[in-house]
């Protein structure tokens, strides 16, 4: 096992898709013991690579050596006897299975019978590498980081030396991915060689030895950490020389464009998820969201669009009440809404569609006729694709065929392109690479120009320190108060997070409601009147 | 063997899609063939009937076409209407029970208005046959928006609840039973009045049944209605994504009603098509219509333009070897099923090299 310095080495590794060249001759080397960043922008062929190492795609051509020792991978079952292991991005777990039994269903040779000490030797060894896992709980019941730590476990158990790692941190709280980046630190130790893909440089910076970068499907270098910093890897990866600074758009505001006062909102499970929450969006500003994953972001987006019951509260636009109505109809009002859930497609996007239909979504019952005007939105798509540079063979393709970013930009486009005087959008730049995402915050920044309200629901607090102008913190669906961006840091806003600190009552006057309201105290206590709801019929 | 791997292709795919559709009829032809031979038939012979619905050398020509499209008709209509439904991934598969009810409820105004002229006759007994059936689709899909049913199961029960009803209004005797004729001690459905049938346009001795014209123009209707209405994009997107749809305003119950509506009441016009054309009904008559149109609807991937050929190539083949076993008696209409059986396979598998294909992997010289 001691022969060779490497772990894993790749030689002239290609691999195509249809006339798409996903990998074009790769070299790349894993040391024992050592982790390795692989970095790349969206569609640099980073998961294709790594997925032909667990044994999912073979590659068209080239080889493959596992200490030192030329290797054929044709299955998973190939790459988990030579003791590689690859915690995917969509985690794949049977939901209804207890932690033990996911583990128990991926080991090889382990005979036909369930054994009763099952749970406690998965206990056990998960204790070895300082985890605590209960190796009873079903997975449905798992939090993300618990189903993480459970693929990182399963991968161990099945005696992987070589841990791959496809985007873990794109899911986790900044103290979880701590606790994570500890975990690997001390398999590291052990001697377990890791490679982990990730977009975000500063994580990048911490945890890796060696950094190897992919570019449109080539493999551009491979430099230490240590003698590198985030400039050089963005050059690396992008080909050019990129500006790092997020701007902060020109903050020019009006009166409060959309004021949320008392709502109250349940969740899936009809548990409140958001309770008596305050806050106000002016033209022209744009409010950051922050909060740990399922502080009730997602509601409150919901419940702004129309798609969710409102249980108590007003949300006013322009000084009606749109609580309450329907989706339509809000929209109608100009409030856009991008939501980017986990898997990127599930909301707002027909994934069948053509982006041409996808983004007639919303307006199709316009005009006369039974007919739908597809001439207008065949220029709409292809102006959209022009635009935010949507990589597409053309605006009739599928949109589930398009990679996450430019399945992103459709969205958005659509959405920006409806004039909006409101902007909701939550996770915008979820899984996207710096140049995607700058261009994101660019047209986010154009549209605060125009003097649109955007409430901006994001992940990455440096990026919502540098683009926001304020930040609202949620935790358990409460507010927590609202911080200017420029004058906070990390660290408050990681104590409102976790509810440590609460900065609503500090002042006397409460938190999150305007001076200068659109409506007078009198109207806010009988009741905001309601906007018209638009006839639906066509 | 760990040298050859699948590639998915990429790049124009329609005409590699019709020569390997073109390749599996043959190669399912082949098997075929192969059974004729061990039966000793004359495989090119029986082919020759097959394919020409005994067309030739045949006296009574326009017989056969008026056979063929007695198959053809109800199974391109049903085939459409499943597609509606399909679309919207509602899987109606109660294209059986749909189409009796339609059948039957025409029946029941042809027995009972039989007095009326054919030009109200007719429109009645459509009429009644897409009501019927319509409100069956309608509260299939009713206990799907309100209690989130299994529309399959449901879809599906309600086949056989039907035939059975049918088997009972065929086979009990009685004073009410208008469905049965008077003159006969054993309980057999009776024939329609005349102004019940079908009329058509005769062309010499050819009659193209006006249930033929409408089918055709119905095909239309329906390719532009799913293409470029926006009810057919309601539609798509219903299908794609119920919570997109619900988010675009798009009224999602409204949309699964009126889509099942109109699948059942057409797959109920068949029926009524089908009744009238033969002026009876049995508990046989669907043909397995619902069945193979299910089939039909797939092979074509949904698209209208693929059902009404894919419906044809299937007419052909179940009316042809009907035409042909008149002159091999060794054969029957099972011999149809089989092949189409196997066709169906092949196309099947063909499909997958449509859309892959196996390569050998490259070894690069750097070992």
């Amino acid at each position: 096992m001691a022969d060779g310095e490497y772990a894993i080495e790749l030689r002239g590794i290609s691999k195509t898709f249809g006339s798409i060249k996903a990998n074009r001759n790769i070299n790349l080397n894993l040391k024992k013991g050592e982790i390795l960043a692989l970095l790349g922008e969206n569609g640099s062929g980073k998961t294709t690579l790594m997925n032909m190492l667990s044994g999912i795609y073979a590659p068209d051509s080239g080889s493959i050596f596992v200490d030192g020792k030329k290797v054929s991978i044709s299955s998973p079952e190939d790459s988990v006897r030579l003791g590689i292991g690859m915690v995917h991005q969509h985690f794949k777990l049977v939901e209804a299975f207890s932690c033990a039994d996911n583990i128990w269903a991926g080991v090889l040779n382990k005979g036909i019978l369930l054994k009763k000490d099952r749970y406690k030797e998965v206990e056990d060894f998960a204790a070895k590498f300082g985890f605590t896992v209960d190796a009873k709980k079903q997975v449905s019941l798992m939090s993300v980081s618990e189903k993480q730590t459970l693929e990182i476990l399963k991968v161990l158990y099945n005696g992987a030396r070589v841990i791959i790692l496809d985007e873990p941190t794109a899911v986790l709280t900044i103290q979880e991915t701590r606790k994570l980046f500890d975990v690997l630190r001390k398999m590291k130790e052990q001697g377990h060689s890791i490679i982990i893909i990730t977009h975000k440089l500063n994580e990048v910076m911490e945890i890796s030895d060696r950094v190897a970068v992919l570019r449109k499907g080539e493999y551009i270098d491979t430099v230490k950490t240590s003698e590198t910093d985030e400039k050089k890897l963005t050059e690396l990866m992008v080909g050019h020389k990129v500006d790092l600074n997020i701007e902060r758009g020109e903050l020019r505001k009006t009166t409060p464009l959309l004021e949320i006062r008392d709502l109250t909102i349940r969740g899936d499970e009809g548990s409140i998820a958001v309770e008596g929450l305050n806050f106000y969006i002016r033209g022209g500003e744009m409010l950051g969201v922050a909060g740990i994953a399922g502080s009730g972001q997602k509601e409150l987006c919901e419940a702004i669009a129309g798609l969710r019951p409102v249980e108590k509260g007003s949300i006013v636009h322009k000084g009606k009440n749109i609580a309450g109505l329907s989706p339509k109809t809000i929209f109608a009002q100009g409030i856009a809404f991008s939501f980017i859930p986990e898997d990127r497609l599930g909301m707002g996007l027909a994934p069948s569609l053509s982006i041409v239909d996808n983004v007639i979504l919303k307006k199709y019952k316009k005009g006369k006729g039974p007919f739908v005007d597809r001439k207008t939105g065949r220029k709409e798509a292809a102006a959209i694709v022009k635009d935010y540079e949507v990589v597409t063979p053309s605006i009739d393709t599928p949109v589930r065929r398009l990679s996450g970013g430019n399945v992103q930009k459709v969205l958005l486009g659509r959405e920006i392109n409806s004039s909006p005087n409101v902007i909701v959008t939550a996770y915008a730049v979820r899984g996207l690479d710096i140049h995607s995402s700058y261009m994101v915050y660019d047209i986010l920044n154009e549209q605060k120009k125009k003097g649109v309200g955007i409430l901006f629901v994001g992940e990455d607090l440096d990026v919502m320190m540098a683009l926001c102008d304020k930040i609202m913190v949620m935790c358990h669906g409460r507010l927590m108060g609202v911080v200017h961006a420029a004058k906070t840091n990390k660290e408050e806003l990681g104590l409102m997070m976790t509810g440590a600190l609460d900065l609503t009552s500090k002042s006397g006057k409460t938190a999150g409601i305007a001076s200068d309201s659109a409506l007078t105290m009198e109207e806010w206590e009988r009741g905001p009147e309601p906007a018209e709801e638009v006839d639906d019929d066509e | 063997m760990n040298n050859l791997h699948l590639v998915k292709r990429s790049g124009n795919t329609l005409v590699r899609r019709i020569v390997c559709y073109i390749v599996a009829i043959i190669i399912s032809m082949g098997i075929g063939a192969i059974l004729l031979s061990v039966l000793g038939i004359n495989p090119v012979s029986y082919y020759k009937d097959m394919l020409t619905i005994g067309l030739i050398g045949n006296r009574y020509a326009y017989k056969s076409v008026e056979g063929f499209l007695k198959v053809f008709v109800p199974l391109l209509m049903v085939s459409l209407a499943l597609a509606l439904s399909f679309k919207m991934r509602f899987w109606n598969i109660g294209g059986e029970g749909e189409f009796l009810v339609g059948a039957m409820c025409a029946a029941a105004v042809a027995f009972n208005f039989g007095s009326l002229p054919t030009a109200a006759l007719i429109p009645l007994m459509c009429l009644a046959a897409i009501i019927s059936s319509g409100l069956i689709g309608l509260a299939v899909a009713f206990l799907k928006c309100r209690f989130n049913t299994n529309e399959t199961l449901i879809t599906l029960m309600i086949n056989y609840i039907v035939l059975y009803g049918v088997k009972y209004f065929g086979e009990t005797k009685a004073d009410w039973n208008f469905f049965l004729r008077d003159d006969s001690a054993r309980p057999i459905f009776a024939k329609f009045p005349e102004n019940a049938e079908m009329p058509g346009i005769h062309i010499g001795a050819f009659n193209l049944l006006y249930s033929v014209i409408f089918t055709l123009i119905l095909t239309v209707i329906i390719y532009v209605y799913l293409k470029y209405t926006k009810q057919g994009y309601e539609i798509a997107v219903v299908g794609d994504s119920s919570d997109t749809a619900r988010y675009a305003g798009i009224k999602v119950k409204r949309v699964t009603l009126r889509t099942m509506f109109l699948s059942a009441s057409l797959i109920g016009l068949a029926g009524a098509f089908s009744a009238s054309a033969s002026a009876t009904v049995s508990s046989s008559m669907t043909n397995s219509v619902g069945w193979t149109g299910i089939v039909v609807a797939w092979l074509s991937k949904l698209s209208i333009p693929g059902i009404f050929v894919a419906s044809i190539l299937i007419s052909i083949l179940q009316y042809g070897c009907q035409a042909a076993s008149t002159s091999y008696p060794a054969i029957d209409r099972n011999y149809a099923d089989l092949l189409q059986g196997i066709i169906l396979f092949a196309v099947l598998v063909s499909d997958f090299t449509v859309t892959f294909k196996i390569v050998k992997r490259k070894e690069d010289a750097s070992k």
